[in-house]
């Protein structure tokens, strides 16, 4: 796709180069005709409907001429610095381009290009890595002991522990805004072959699964007095543009696939673990239903009851999360170490 | 080699680790999770002050006979590391603190 004539964001060829939003939005402000255009858009955006803001010829136009400019194909990164303003100036267009009532939206982030196989590997030698392994082992708490014996996993670690497990009082018995930000400090700062390892690990026994199951700490993080339906609960989080960012990430790494081998897009198992793991701490937060060991059931905390004439689309959104087969297959793959060898 | 034995049992006060199980901690939790134990451990012959010194020689000439003191610096942590957290045995996470040393000295 060669670009138009706007040198920034361009390499000398004429290609565009992918640029960050916040990096998409300088180059924006530096231009004058770009910046007023960007203005004119975020006044048409704010407070009204896609339908109220097309029908303004003003606003058309501005939307016309963004989508020439680096802003239009900008992404984010995961964790980066300015990752929510990066996500505001993202949907700041993209809500304009799409209904922003799509049942999948294209995510934000950019797509994970490295097959990080070297966590995959990780994983296999620890899981063959004590000698009493086969008969004993639990490889969940391996996964703990890991952690505890590095400074930076202990720490945050016990940071979302305490938080989560802290009685406010007797009717409130912990602050799941405050667990949930622990939750995602723990999962955003902390290398992945640490966190992949307390939330994947495999299992052959009860009490091990029953520890996988309690790695989120989802008496407080998790479950709550009422299953909201599963599309309200999505709304809810779409109001929201890093959980709407993140389950748009999801639905990108994750969606079953049938042209591949391992119903994953692209077999990439690494990059759908990592956007699983990026939902925790919001308020799709996904978990293990049970301490079952013979079959993975994941869902967020929320049910097809009362969908009324949604109940279809109601539940395919949850299939995606409870009969995923990208999903579990990658959640094996990692518990025993295998990673999909691709022959050219 | 018996003087490399004396000396080895004579290194400086210092930071040293062990990796325990939470149960043998003491503490009366029930959990197979392991952690970090960091103590001090180390002789503080090189910090003895005037102090020590003039304690002793009270002691010595009896000017202090019945209190309890200690007339040589000892080796204890000057600062703890945060807090750690863990499951028990029965699915149910605890946090403890000031379990573990961060900086050792002789005070």
């Amino acid at each position: 796709l060669a670009g138009p004539p706007s040198p920034p964001g361009q390499d000398p060829h004429g290609w565009r180069v992918p640029v960050d939003c916040v990096r998409a939005n300088e180059l924006c402000a530096a231009e004058p005709s770009c910046s007023s255009r960007y203005r004119t858009l975020r006044q048409c955006l704010a407070g009204r409907d896609r339908n109220t803001m097309l029908a303004n010829k003003e606003c058309q136009a501005a939307l016309e001429v963004l989508q020439e400019s680096p802003l239009y194909d900008c992404r984010c990164k995961r964790g980066m610095k300015k990752e929510l303003q990066c996500l505001q100036i993202y949907w700041s267009i993209h809500l304009g381009l799409t209904e922003g009532e799509e049942f999948y939206e294209a995510s934000p982030y950019e797509p994970v290009t490295s097959r990080l196989s070297d966590i995959f590997r990780l994983a296999s030698i620890f899981s063959g890595m004590d000698p009493a392994t086969n008969s004993k082992s639990n490889h969940c708490l391996d996964a703990a002991k890991a952690c505890n014996l590095n400074d930076n996993c202990k720490r945050l670690r016990s940071g979302y522990i305490s938080t989560c497990s802290k009685e406010i009082s007797a009717t409130e018995h912990c602050s799941r805004r405050k667990c949930h930000k622990a939750l995602r400090q723990f999962f955003d700062r902390v290398p992945s072959e640490y966190t992949y390892r307390l939330l994947f690990c495999s299992c052959k026994d009860q009490a091990c699964a029953e520890r996988r199951r309690q790695t989120i700490v989802p008496s407080c993080s998790y479950e709550d007095k009422e299953k909201p339906n599963c599309l309200d609960l999505r709304n809810t989080c779409r109001t929201d543009h890093l959980c709407r960012s993140r389950l748009a990430d999801f639905h990108t790494n994750c969606q079953a696939s049938f042209q591949s081998l391992t119903s994953c897009p692209g077999d990439n198992y690494q990059a759908c673990l990592g956007s699983y793991a990026g939902l925790i701490g919001f308020d799709m937060t996904p978990n293990y239903v049970d301490a079952s060991t013979t079959s993975i059931t994941i869902s967020p905390w929320c049910s097809c009851k009362g969908s009324g004439n949604m109940e279809e689309e109601c539940e395919k959104f949850l299939r995606d999360f409870t009969e995923n087969p990208c999903l579990r297959n990658a959640i094996q793959a990692f518990g025993n170490g295998t990673d999909v060898n691709l022959s050219p | 080699q018996r003087r490399k034995r004396a000396r080895a049992r004579h290194k400086p006060c210092a930071l040293k680790e062990l990796e325990v199980s939470v149960s043998e901690l003491g503490l009366g939790y029930e959990s197979d999770e392991t952690v970090l134990f960091r103590y001090c451990s180390g002789t503080c012959e090189a910090a003895v002050r005037s102090y020590d010194l003039s304690l002793k020689s009270m002691r010595s000439r009896r000017r202090i006979k019945k209190e309890k003191v200690r007339a040589r610096p000892c080796c204890r942590p000057l600062a703890y590391d945060d807090d750690v957290s863990f499951l028990d045995a029965y699915n149910r996470y605890y946090t403890v603190n000031e379990l573990s040393a961060k900086e050792c000295g002789c005070v």
